[in-house]
C-alpha cells in the first residue's frame, strides 16, 4: 500500500487529469494517490473519472482555492 | 465576528450557492436563461471573442496604430463601433461582467489564489494554446459561444458543423500537449 503524489498545482484542465490517469496506471491494487490541485474543474473532472472507474474519492479543501483529491486504486 | 463567518461557512445555502459547483444541469439551466436575456436586450446573440478583436484594435489605436485599412474592420459597421469607443461597446461590457462575475464568485466561495507559474514550457503552452484560439475564433467567425452555443441556440446548422470540428481539434490538440507539454 503505497502513497504517490501528483503536483498539479498551477496547472489547467485538461492537465491535472491526464496527470492523474497516467499515475493511476503505474500504481498497483490498494495504492493511494493524492492529487494537489488550485483548479476548480479539476475538483469536478478527477472525482468524477475516478468514480466512473470504481475507485474511491475524497476530496480535502487545505488552503482558499486549493484541495488535495485522495483516489485509492481499487481495481 | 469570526464565529458569524464561521457560522456562515457552515451554513447549508451558503453552501449550495456560493460554495459547493453546481452541476452541469443547474449551469446549463442558467446560461440559457441568460443568454436569451442577453439576445432580448441587445438583439444580437451572446459572443465573447470577436470583443477580444476589437479591444486589440483600440489597443493598437493607443500605440498611434491605425487598422482603417484591414479587411477585417473594414466594414462601416466595424469602423463605428471602433468610432464609438469601448465603454459604448456592449460585448466589452458582457465580457467586463464575465471578468468581475468570475472574481465576485471566487471571492464569495473563498477560493481566490494567485497560482504560481510552473515552468517556462507552460508559459509556452498558455501562450501558443491563446494564439491558436483567439486566431482560429476569427477565422471561424467566433468561437465556442459565437458559433456554437448561440449558433445551436438559434437553430442554426452552423453550430453543429463547429461542434464537430471543435471535438477533433480538442482531440488532436490533448494530444499534442500530453506529448510535447507535460
Amino acid at each position: 500500500m503505497a502513497e504517490f503524489t501528483v503536483d498539479c498545482l498551477g496547472e489547467a484542465c485538461p492537465v491535472p487529469l491526464m496527470k492523474v490517469q497516467k499515475q493511476m496506471e503505474k500504481m498497483a491494487v490498494g495504492d493511494v494517490l493524492i492529487a494537489q490541485i488550485d483548479h476548480s474543474c479539476a475538483m469536478k473532472n478527477i472525482p468524477e473519472w475516478a468514480r466512473n472507474n470504481g475507485h474511491n474519492v475524497e476530496i480535502e479543501e487545505v488552503d482558499d482555492g486549493e484541495w488535495e483529491i485522495v483516489i485509492e486504486k481499487t481495481k | 465576528m469570526k464565529a458569524f463567518w464561521d457560522k456562515v461557512s457552515k451554513n447549508h445555502y451558503y453552501k449550495m450557492i456560493f460554495k459547493n459547483p453546481f452541476t452541469y444541469v443547474t449551469g446549463a439551466v442558467l446560461l440559457s436563461i441568460f443568454q436569451i436575456a442577453i439576445f432580448a436586450s441587445t438583439g444580437s446573440p451572446w459572443g465573447v471573442s470577436g470583443t477580444f478583436a476589437n479591444w486589440g484594435a483600440w489597443l493598437y489605436r493607443l500605440v498611434g496604430g491605425n487598422v482603417d485599412k484591414w479587411y477585417y474592420f473594414s466594414s462601416e459597421g466595424a469602423q463605428a463601433t471602433l468610432n464609438n469607443g469601448i465603454l459604448n461597446h456592449t460585448g466589452s461590457w458582457l465580457n467586463f461582467g464575465i471578468i468581475a462575475g468570475a472574481l465576485v464568485a471566487v471571492l464569495l466561495a473563498s477560493q481566490f489564489k494567485f497560482k504560481k507559474i510552473k515552468s517556462l514550457k507552460q508559459v509556452v503552452a498558455a501562450t501558443l494554446g491563446g494564439l491558436l484560439m483567439g486566431y482560429g475564433a476569427r477565422l471561424a467567425g467566433g468561437c465556442n459561444i459565437g458559433a456554437l452555443y448561440s449558433s445551436i441556440a438559434s437553430l442554426s446548422l452552423s453550430g453543429w458543423v463547429f461542434a464537430v470540428f471543435l471535438f477533433i481539434g480538442a482531440f488532436f490538440g490533448s494530444k499534442l500537449l500530453a506529448k510535447y507539454f507535460m
